[in-house]
C-alpha cells in the first residue's frame, strides 16, 4: 500500500470529530469503539473524513424499538452481522452516497487518559498489520473534555514496538516509545466554515450561551480540584499496585532461574558464566513473564503523572488568582469608604 | 401573504411562511415515491384558514432542536453529491417529546429527481436505518432533510433563485410519513449561498382538506434552534474560534492552560466593565434606570460569597497544600518509575 512514509499528522474533519464525540459521550459509562474512514492525502498526512460507530457486542435493547414487519426482518439480518461484517456493510452503504470508502483506523473512548493497555495495543497492532501500516487510533476522553478543553488524541504503535511484537521477542523497549502520538488538526471544509461563521455571529438564534447554558469560557475558572485529583490518585494507586505485582513476577522468575543453575552445583567462574547464560536463555523462553505488560503500565502511570502535573499547574495559577482577587476586594471597600 | 414555493427572506430561523403544494388525489394516496402530477400553486389567505382547521387535530410540533452534527452531515453530503444532482436528501434521526423534536443524527439517502418524478433509495434507507439502530437504539426517524434546489431553467416562474421547497418535496414527505411514527419534520439547509448566510429552515406538513378530501400539502415553517451538548459545544466553540484563522484549522496538540485562563479572565473583566459602565451611566443619569437590570446586577453581586480573611486564608492554604502534596506524590512516582524501568531493562543481562 501507500506505506512509503509513516504518517506524521492527522487532519480530522469536524464531521468525523463530532460523530466520535457524540457516540462516545452518549454511550457513557460504556466505553465504545468505531471505525474511521478517510484517505492518505499527501506525504505523511492522513485525512479522516468520516466515522461510524460499531454496535456493542451484546445488545439487548433492540427489542424496545417499534418496528413494522419487514423492518424487523432486515433488522434481524443486520443483527446477525457482527463487528467486521457490520463494518463492511456500513462501508458498502456509505460508498453509495460517495463517502470515502477507505478504512484508516478506529476510535475508542478513553477514561481519564487510560490508553496504555494490552487490549488497545493488540487491537492497534492488528489494524496496523492487517489494514495498513498507517492505521491510527483516535481516543476521545469524555471525562476530561470539560471546562472548555477538548481531549482528542491520536496514536499509533511505533515501528520499534511493531518489530518487537512481530519477532516475538521479550525485549526491553522504552515505555514512552511504544505508542507514538500523532498531532491532530481539526479541519473545516468551506461550507462548514460558512455555517460556523453564521453560528458564531448568532444568526441562528442565541447560540452563544444563555440558551444551552453551557458557555464554556467560565467553566475553566472552577476552583474545585478534588474530584479530578481524587480519581487520578485512585487510578494511580491501582496501577502502581499492578506494576508492583509485575515486578514481583520478574523477581520471582529471576530467582527461580538462579536456583535452577545453582542446584547443578557448578563452581567458580564457570558457574558464573553458566548462570549468566542460563538467565539470558531463561528470558527468551516462552513461559518467561512478558515485559510488555509492565512497560505499558509504567507508560500509563507516567501519563497519569503528567496529567496530574498539568492540572495542578493550572490549579496553582487559579488559586493565586483567587487570592489576588480576594486581596483586592478586601482593600477596595476600605478605600471606597475613605473616599466617601 | 401570497406564499409561493419558497420565500427567500434573509435567514431568520423562524418565520411564518407557508408553502402550499397541491398534489392530485391519486398521488397523495399512493405510497410509492413516484408521482404523475404535482403542481405548485400560489394560494392566498384561504390556505392559511384551512391549515388552522387542520392543525387543530394534529400533534403540534412547535420547536425543533438541531444538533450541529446534523448540519455538518448535511453539508458533507451536499459537497459529496453526484455530479449534476440538484439537491441531496437524507433521513433525520432523533427523538420527539410532545411538541419538541430533537434531531441528533442524520444519514444520507440516494435519490434522483427528474421533473415531477422522484426515486428514493428505499432499500438503502431501510438497511441504513437498521445499521444505525444497532449502534444507537435510542434514536428514531423524525423526518428528512434536503438542501435547496437550484433554479430550474425550464420553469416559467424561474427568477434565478433557488428553492427550499419544490413540487417533489411533498412526495418525499409522504414517503417519510410512512417511515416515522408521527408527522415527519422537513429540514432545509440552503446551500445555494445566494445571501451572506446559510439559511436553516424546518417545516412540518399540514394537509389542506376541502370537504374531507385532501387536496394539498402545506409546508408550515416551525421554530428551529441550534442545540448542543456540553462536549459538542466545546468542539464547536473550538471550530468557531478557528474560522478566523485563514486555513480554518485548529491544532489540538498545542493547548496552553494559562493562555486559556487569561482568555477567560479577560472575558470576565470585560463583562464586569460593561456592568460598572452601565451602573455609572445610570448614576450619572445618562441612561434611564431599569429596575429589572438593577435587581439582576444586585443579585449577581450578592451571589459572591463574603468570606472572612482568616477563613479564606485557611481555605487557600488547605488547597495549596493539597495541590503541593499531589504534585509531590506524582513526582515521587515518576522517580520510582525510572528505577522500575532501569530494573526492567537490566533483566536478563
Amino acid at each position: 500500500m501507500e506505506a512509503d512514509r509513516p504518517i506524521t499528522s492527522v487532519k480530522l474533519e469536524v464531521l468525523a470529530a463530532l460523530k466520535i464525540i457524540k457516540h462516545c459521550q452518549e454511550s457513557l459509562p460504556t466505553m465504545v469503539t468505531g471505525s474511521l474512514l478517510g484517505l492518505t492525502i499527501e506525504e505523511g498526512c492522513l485525512e479522516i473524513t468520516h466515522a461510524f460507530p460499531m454496535p456493542e457486542p451484546h445488545d439487548d435493547n433492540r427489542g424496545d424499538i417499534v418496528k413494522t414487519g419487514d423492518d424487523a426482518a432486515i433488522d434481524d439480518e443486520a443483527a446477525a452481522l457482527d463487528g467486521h461484517e457490520y463494518q463492511m456493510e456500513m462501508m458498502k452503504m456509505l460508498r453509495e452516497v460517495n463517502v470515502d470508502n477507505n478504512c484508516v483506523g478506529w476510535y475508542q473512548s478513553m477514561y481519564l487518559g487510560t490508553h496504555s493497555t494490552m487490549n488497545l495495543l493488540e487491537n492497534q497492532l492488528a489494524y496496523q498489520a492487517e489494514l495498513s501500516p498507517n492505521a491510527v487510533v483516535i481516543l476521545y476522553d469524555p471525562m476530561q473534555t470539560a471546562h472548555g478543553n477538548l481531549v482528542l488524541k491520536c496514536y499509533r504503535v511505533s515501528d520499534e514496538a511493531v518489530h518487537l511484537r512481530t519477532t516475538g521477542k521479550n525485549h526491553f523497549i522504552k515505555p514512552k516509545s511504544i505508542f507514538q502520538e500523532v498531532p491532530i488538526t481539526l479541519n473545516n471544509p468551506g461550507l462548514v466554515r460558512a455555517l460556523l461563521r453564521d453560528v458564531g455571529d448568532g444568526l441562528h438564534g442565541p447560540y452563544s450561551a444563555e440558551l444551552s447554558g453551557t458557555d464554556t469560557t467560565f467553566d475553566r475558572l472552577d476552583l474545585s480540584t478534588n474530584p479530578y485529583l481524587e480519581k487520578h490518585l485512585e487510578f494511580l494507586c491501582s496501577w502502581v499496585d499492578d506494576l508492583a505485582a509485575e515486578q514481583y513476577k520478574f523477581q520471582h522468575y529471576t530467582r527461580s532461574l538462579r536456583n535452577n543453575v545453582e542446584n547443578r552445583n557448578a563452581k567458580g567462574r564457570k558457574a558464573k558464566e553458566e548462570l549468566a547464560a542460563a538467565i539470558e536463555e531463561g528470558w527468551t523462553r516462552s513461559d518467561a513473564p512478558k515485559r510488555m505488560e509492565s512497560l505499558l503500565i509504567s507508560n500509563q502511570i507516567r501519563t497519569y503523572c503528567d496529567q496530574v502535573e498539568k492540572f495542578t499547574g493550572g490549579g496553582f495559577g487559579k488559586l493565586y488568582l483567587t487570592k489576588g482577587l480576594h486581596g483586592e476586594t478586601k482593600k477596595q471597600p476600605s478605600s471606597s469608604a475613605t473616599s466617601s | 401573504m401570497a406564499a409561493a414555493v419558497a420565500d427567500s427572506l434573509p435567514p431568520t430561523t423562524y418565520g411564518c411562511s407557508p408553502a402550499l403544494l397541491l398534489n392530485s388525489a391519486t398521488s397523495s394516496s399512493s405510497t410509492t415515491a413516484r408521482s404523475s402530477v404535482a403542481s405548485a400553486l400560489a394560494v392566498g389567505t384561504g390556505g392559511a384558514g384551512a391549515s388552522d382547521a387542520a392543525g387543530a387535530e394534529l400533534l403540534p410540533v412547535s420547536n425543533v432542536n438541531v444538533h450541529p452534527l446534523v448540519l455538518l452531515s448535511v453539508l458533507d453530503h451536499h459537497s459529496r453529491r453526484q455530479e449534476g444532482a440538484g439537491r441531496v436528501i437524507g433521513t433525520l434521526l432523533g427523538k420527539r417529546d410532545g411538541g419538541q423534536v430533537e434531531i441528533t443524527n442524520a444519514f444520507a439517502v440516494p435519490h434522483a429527481e427528474r421533473g415531477d418524478e422522484v426515486a428514493i433509495g428505499k432499500d438503502f434507507n431501510r438497511q441504513m436505518l437498521a445499521l444505525h439502530l444497532r449502534a444507537n437504539p435510542r434514536e428514531t426517524v423524525v423526518g428528512w432533510y434536503a438542501t435547496a434546489l437550484p433554479p430550474d431553467e425550464n420553469d416559467p416562474m424561474n427568477n434565478g433563485e433557488s428553492k427550499c421547497i419544490a413540487d417533489t418535496s411533498s412526495l418525499i414527505h409522504e414517503f417519510y410519513a410512512g417511515e416515522c411514527d408521527d408527522d415527519p419534520i422537513h429540514l432545509v439547509v440552503d446551500t445555494s449561498m445566494q445571501y451572506d448566510a446559510m439559511a436553516l429552515r424546518a417545516y412540518k406538513s399540514i394537509p389542506v382538506c376541502v370537504k374531507g378530501e385532501t387536496l394539498a400539502n402545506m409546508f408550515h415553517e416551525i421554530r428551529l434552534t441550534l442545540k448542543s451538548s456540553e462536549s459538542e459545544r466545546i468542539c464547536v466553540d473550538r471550530m468557531i474560534a478557528s474560522t478566523s484563522s485563514s486555513e480554518g484549522t485548529t491544532t489540538l496538540a498545542t493547548h496552553d492552560e494559562s493562555a486559556a485562563l487569561q482568555l477567560s479572565m479577560e472575558k470576565l473583566l470585560a463583562m464586569l466593565e460593561t456592568c460598572s459602565e452601565y451602573v455609572d451611566k445610570v448614576v450619572d443619569g445618562t441612561i434611564a434606570p431599569d429596575d429589572e437590570t438593577g435587581r439582576e446586577i444586585s443579585d449577581t453581586l450578592n451571589s459572591v460569597p463574603r468570606i472572612r480573611p482568616e477563613v479564606f486564608d485557611k481555605m487557600f492554604n488547605d488547597s495549596l497544600q493539597d495541590l503541593l502534596m499531589v504534585t509531590y506524590l506524582s513526582n515521587i512516582t515518576k522517580t520510582q518509575l525510572v528505577i522500575a524501568e532501569k530494573l526492567n531493562e537490566s533483566l536478563g543481562k
